[in-house]
């Protein structure tokens, strides 16, 4: 099934109309004193919330089932605006700040 | 009439409190480590645990398709030994896995796409890997319903043939495995769900499971796309993105096509299953997410690239149509590793849409990895961590590409 993404300008849209900007990170950290390691960390490791076991024991970083993900959006194939929402990656759905479906 | 008699091909053995090796996930990686544990290591002491059935994942998802044609000389090589372990397992595990040699087409819409086949044939064959590169009219000759005018939305450039590749069963892969590990002596648990892991002075004891605790001395990741979330209960982070994958076949039809093709710029590939069915895929969804969803987009999609390149398959109906999770690395390139900050952890994962191929070899040096210690010198390469040193591999390169993942 596919679904829908609800864009600030356009209202509720097809997926596919959408580019995927990945999890919301927070602003990138300040480079002065960064390392190396510090640096790509921010870039390229995470934890998706969501899959498989990551029930009840899975600890507070790992996120359990239902646990939220916000993320960034391109609505390349509309308005062309960057925005912010929250999604379930153990259900694909878009779900509204404070829960329920979006 | 005893041949006709049902045989189990391994039976259920009852669930000890502790192992010595544990491996989380039952798919062709998990079963292929443990495997070649008991087999070549001695190392009998071994469960694999499975939170569904083994083949769950992409293991029984995939579409079956296997070949050596990588882009750098490390994955080639890699990839070359696992193509000829197929024929050894088949012998070795008494099971017909199927692998049906039929070559894969690439097929190139560009000059530029042309000048990366030449590169990659060239690594090839300095490696002894076989591929070269086929002007259209010979792509035609080689898969005669492929359309080389100039009519479709990309024209068939010209093609790179890579004679070694072709079809293996999934299914007889992943049930062959569990069958020899089962004969060694390894125990396969399925419906056993790993939601923890427990530590203590820095190695791992054991994990905790929806059949109650089980402790080991090494563990095995080998969850496929849901390696993030398991390393996630170590707090381990991983560059994995899970993503799914779609496919579909079509009705049965006579044997018309006998290799594979695909098409980076279409995003499509398809070969003819030994049923007759025109198996097709991929595409991958852009958002990173756990669910198997197919969707209608995808189908779509799917018909179009098709009837584009191959006119006659327009009243071709589909019968099929199923998605799976691949495990994404930002390098198209896995991530085998045994030094991830806790005495006896070992992960396996990163495939993306190429551990169906992979599984054979990578278990068998998975195996030796965790059975000695030490790192074999073939899996240097696949270090996770390259990506804190800026040192990815060079697969983004290679010729098959088929989605968001850029
Ligand atoms: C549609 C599609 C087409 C593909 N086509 C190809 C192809 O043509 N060629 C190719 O080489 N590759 C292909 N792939 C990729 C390939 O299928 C995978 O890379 C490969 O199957 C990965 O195997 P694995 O053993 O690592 O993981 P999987 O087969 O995914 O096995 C992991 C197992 O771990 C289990 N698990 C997860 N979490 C837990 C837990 N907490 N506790 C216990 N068990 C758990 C899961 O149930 C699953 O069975 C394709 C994938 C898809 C989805
Ligand atoms: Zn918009």
């Amino acid at each position: 099934m596919t679904f829908r993404l609800t864009c600030p300008v356009c209202g509720k849209r097809d997926l596919y109309e959408f580019t995927f900007g990945g999890q919301d990170r927070g602003p990138r950290p300040e480079q002065e004193g960064l390392s190396a390691d510090e640096h790509f960390r921010w870039v390229q490791f995470r934890m998706i919330p969501g899959g498989m076991g990551a029930g009840e024991d899975a600890g507070p970083r790992a996120g359990g089932q239902g646990q939220l993900q916000h993320e960034w959006w391109y609505h390349g194939q509309g308005c062309g605006v960057w925005f912010r929402t929250t999604r379930d990656p153990a259900t694909n759905r878009e779900v509204k700040d404070g829960g329920g479906e979006g | 009439m005893n041949w006709l008699r049902l045989r189990r091909l391994w039976h259920p053995a009852p669930l000890k409190r502790r192992y010595d090796t544990v491996i989380i996930g039952g798919g062709v990686h998990g079963l292929a480590t443990a495997y070649y544990l008991a087999r070549t290591h001695g190392i009998r002491d071994v469960a694999v645990l499975e939170s569904q059935y083994i083949g769950f994942g992409g293991s029984g998802r995939n579409t079956a398709i296997v070949r050596a044609n990588q882009r750098t000389p490390e994955n080639v090589r890699f990839y070359a030994e696992g193509l000829k372990l197929w024929r050894t397992l088949t012998d070795e595990l008494d099971y017909n896995l199927m692998f049906f040699n039929c070559g894969n087409l690439n097929l190139g819409h560009s000059e530029a796409a042309l000048n990366g086949f030449r590169m990659a044939a060239s690594t090839h064959n300095f490696l002894g890997v076989r591929s070269e590169l086929l002007d259209p009219q010979q792509c035609a000759e080689l898969i005669p319903g492929l359309d080389i005018s100039d009519r479709p939305a990309f024209p068939i450039h010209g093609g790179l043939y890579h004679p070694p590749g072709g079809i293996v069963r999934h299914d007889a892969v992943v049930w062959g495995l569990a069958k020899g590990a089962a004969a060694h002596g390894v125990h396969i648990h399925q419906g056993c769900e790993v939601r923890g892991i427990d530590t203590e002075g820095g190695r791992v004891t054991g994990v905790r499971t929806s059949l109650g605790r089980i402790g080991c001395n090494r563990l095995g990741i080998m969850a496929g796309g849901y390696s993030t979330a398991v390393a996630a209960m170590l707090g381990i982070e991983l560059p994995v993105h899970p993503l799914t994958i779609q496919a579909t076949v079509t009705q049965p039809l006579k044997p018309f096509l006998h290799h594979v093709f695909s098409s980076g710029a279409y995003h499509v590939y398809a070969n003819q299953t030994l049923k007759g069915e025109i198996a097709a895929g991929a595409h991958m969804d852009p958002q990173v997410n756990y669910t198997t969803d197919a969707t209608a987009y995808y189908l779509k999609h799917q018909a179009e690239a098709l009837v584009d390149l191959m006119p006659a398959l327009s009243r071709v109906r589909f019968m099929r149509i199923w998605a799976g999770l691949a495990d994404m690395t930002p390098d198209m390139a896995p991530i085998l590793e045994g030094d991830l900050g806790f005495g006896g952890l070992y992960l396996d994962a990163g495939w993306g849409y190429f551990g169906f191929k992979s599984g054979p070899v990578a278990g068998k040096y998975m195996a030796e990895y965790m059975a000695t210690g030490e790192r074999p010198d073939i899996l240097r390469t696949f270090q996770l961590k390259r990506f804190l040193e800026n040192r990815y591999s060079g697969e983004t390169a290679a010729v098959m590409k088929y989605g968001h993942w850029d």
